[in-house]
């Protein structure tokens, strides 16, 4: 008989987590149409969306959802850390900041307050409004995260991949460049080619565009180009790229007759995080 | 090789034959503003007048992402390993594209052959059609705007009929069953000599080739040079992904999440992305962006040529088309020769701009 390579080792204990989310991910997750399959590899000991059991004090591997915006976050982390071997984050608000993230200093941050609960009050008769509250930030701002899984939400095959190379204790494998070669893989014709096109027939034609400029450009790959492949440009939700040239994609917007300021601000929506930290580097990133 | 000549019209009994040989029949059709390679399901929807496509059909040969194997870690058995089957007739390849398919045959068919290529390559019927340069076209510099083998038959376009060359026995008897054709008379040769002296005309002056692989090895530690040229890389990766002579793979193994069974598969991989020099303990051998680009351009200037002679390019233009920040052969050669040969100032230089 061939030796089985499954001896009976226990399970991996696995922990669900939210943080400052929508929720979207884990529903993305709920929705996996394998996941009773994936299910039979772990043991799922807490998810608040799918189980009533109260978290327990220890786990092997935490699947973190949500940015962190409170000091509560923080000091959670900090104690998860503690217990999991192994960290994973799903989703844009965990890996970026995401779209919590636009909330990106102390002044937008007062700002934000005073315009949502103007009383000062989260609700009637409810606890004041936590001086605890931070600007948010990804989790691994906080604590070292072993496995980042993006997206906008996450593509829950891309979950099952990874959770299953962490599993077998396999590195981490982040895709590193910028989205555009995949849309020649599926020879989508470029934005900024169609878009061009469009602007000078609508200049032509004396009406406005309002074409989104493509984020593609920096933003981290293994989406299969999904949202082109839909007629849509690239928002940015998978995070800039770590090869990503900034200042030469916004070089290249701004050739292409587009505007950077649109590009940046488009950028923003999940990418705010990232640009604070890199705010002042504006000159030619060669690495 | 035997000549014949056709009707335009007698294309569509081409067709007819090839759909009934063939499982398969692909060639240029239009997507947008754009064309690519794709299926066939009426002689209407080719388009053998077109410029070039996004991907080149080497993409038959060489998928972005292929299987390469099943495997079962409970038993360790691997199954599902048989290269892809069936027959495909591939319509419309232009001299560029077929010249960039036989130096893919040297390395995926030559000391060692790589069987899922060359089931695919081999179940394939190739016809080349002929074309006019478009603004960034290189092939003439390339040597690559003349093909003489590699394909099954190639039509050439005499306005209102093809000379037909017919260079294997299955493209003789396709010819002989499905098409009416004729013997090329005095005036069809004549006819046929006339596009060939148009078609060389109408290239734009080429950049100048003189010493390139030399040069290249010379100028190979000009860090200013390659700075210049390559810190405005986006790493992307687009220009490999275009490149009908670009064959850099990387091999993944997929788990499946049940966590027993999974797949080891191939995906197209380029020298721009910084992991692609990287070894272990994370040590990167070509760490900047202009490093990367300095090496694509070595590999398929001097790396290629001095193991085969040839340059790893056939001057295509789709890196020149996909590429953002103008970065291509010909910006790179012109770059390179400028300082020696002031006079090369003028050559038209493809600046790209994202158009594919
Ligand atoms: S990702 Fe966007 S910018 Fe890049 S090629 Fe695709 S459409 Fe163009
Ligand atoms: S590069 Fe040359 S061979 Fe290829 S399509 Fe252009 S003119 Fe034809
Ligand atoms: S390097 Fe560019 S021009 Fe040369 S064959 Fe590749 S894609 Fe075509
Ligand atoms: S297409 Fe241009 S920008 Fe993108 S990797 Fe190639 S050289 Fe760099």
């Amino acid at each position: 008989m061939t030796p089985h390579l499954f001896a009976a080792a226990p399970k991996p204990r696995v922990a669900v987590l939210s943080l400052a989310s929508d929720f979207g991910c884990q529903v993305a997750l709920s929705n996996f149409p394998q996941l009773l399959e994936s299910l039979e590899t772990i043991e799922l000991v807490y998810w608040q969306l799918v189980l009533s059991a109260d978290l327990p004090d220890d786990f092997d591997i935490a699947i973190i959802e949500g940015a962190v915006t409170t000091t509560e976050h923080e000091q959670f982390l900090l104690k998860v850390r503690g217990v999991a071997k192994t960290i994973i984050t799903i989703g844009a608000c965990a890996g970026t900041g995401g779209v919590p993230g636009m909330i990106d200093s102390q002044e937008s941050l007062k700002q934000a307050q005073q315009e949502v609960y103007p009383s000062g009050q989260e609700g009637a008769g409810a606890t004041p409004v936590a001086d605890a509250r931070l600007v948010p930030r990804p989790v691994s701002a906080v604590i070292d995260v072993d496995y980042t899984i993006p997206g906008c939400p996450i593509d829950s095959g891309e979950f099952s991949n990874i959770l299953q190379g962490a599993l077998l204790g396999v590195n981490e494998r982040t895709e590193r460049e910028p989205l555009c070669a995949y849309c020649k893989i599926i020879e989508a014709p470029c934005f900024y080619l169609m878009q061009g096109i469009a602007v000078t027939s609508a200049k032509a034609q004396g009406a406005a565009t309002t074409a989104t400029p493509c984020l593609g450009l920096v933003t981290q790959t293994g989406c299969g180009a999904l949202c082109i492949g839909k007629g849509r440009p690239c928002t940015g939700c998978r995070g800039v790229a770590i090869d990503a040239n900034l200042p030469a994609a916004r070089e290249f917007v701004r050739k292409a007759g587009r505007s950077v300021e649109e590009f940046d601000a488009a950028l923003r929506v999940y990418n705010s995080y990232y640009l604070e930290q890199r705010s002042g580097d504006e000159h030619h990133d060669s690495a | 090789m035997i000549y014949k000549i056709i009707s335009k019209g007698a294309l569509a009994d081409l067709f007819a034959g090839l759909q009934e040989t063939y499982d398969e029949v692909v060639g240029p059709q239009e997507r947008g503003p754009a064309f690519v390679f794709d299926k066939l399901s009426s002689v209407d929807e080719v388009r053998l007048n077109y410029p070039s496509t996004i991907l080149p059909p080497t993409k038959y040969f060489l998928p972005a992402d292929e299987r390469l194997f099943r495997f079962d870690r409970s038993t360790g058995d691997v199954y599902d390993s048989e290269p892809a089957q069936g027959t495909r007739a591939i319509l419309g390849m232009h001299p560029c594209d077929i010249n960039a398919v036989l130096m893919m045959d040297e390395i995926f068919m030559g000391d060692y052959v790589d069987p899922y290529y060359e089931t695919a390559r081999k179940s394939s019927f190739i016809i080349g059609v002929s074309c006019m340069p478009e603004p960034g076209h290189l092939c003439a510099a390339f040597g690559a705007d003349e093909i003489h083998r590699g394909f099954d038959l190639f039509l050439t376009d005499l306005g209102d009929r093809y000379f037909v060359s017919c260079r294997s026995v299955p493209a003789s008897e396709l010819m002989d069953s499905y098409v009416r054709s004729c013997e090329p008379s005095a005036e069809d040769i004549n006819d046929f000599q006339e596009r060939t002296k148009r078609f060389k005309e109408a290239f734009a002056p080429m950049p100048k080739m003189d010493q390139l692989p030399l040069l290249y090895g010379a100028k190979y530690f000009d860090e200013e040079l390659w700075e210049r040229i390559g810190d405005d890389c986006l790493s992307c990766g687009a220009c490999a992904s275009v490149c009908p002579c670009c064959y850099c793979f990387d091999v993944r193994d997929k788990v499946d999440p049940g966590g027993k069974t999974g797949m080891r598969h191939r995906i197209w991989d380029s020298c721009l992305k910084s992991e692609h020099a990287e070894v272990a303990h994370g040590h990167n051998f070509r760490p900047t962006r202009a490093s990367r680009v300095r090496y694509r351009f070595f590999h398929k200037f001097v790396g290629n040529f001095s193991r085969t002679g040839k340059m790893l390019c056939v001057g295509c233009s789709r890196c020149g088309k996909a590429c953002k920040v103008g970065i291509n052969p010909g910006s790179v050669i012109e770059a390179l020769q400028k300082e020696y040969l002031p006079d090369t100032a003028g050559v038209e230089v493809f600046k790209g701009g994202g158009a594919s």
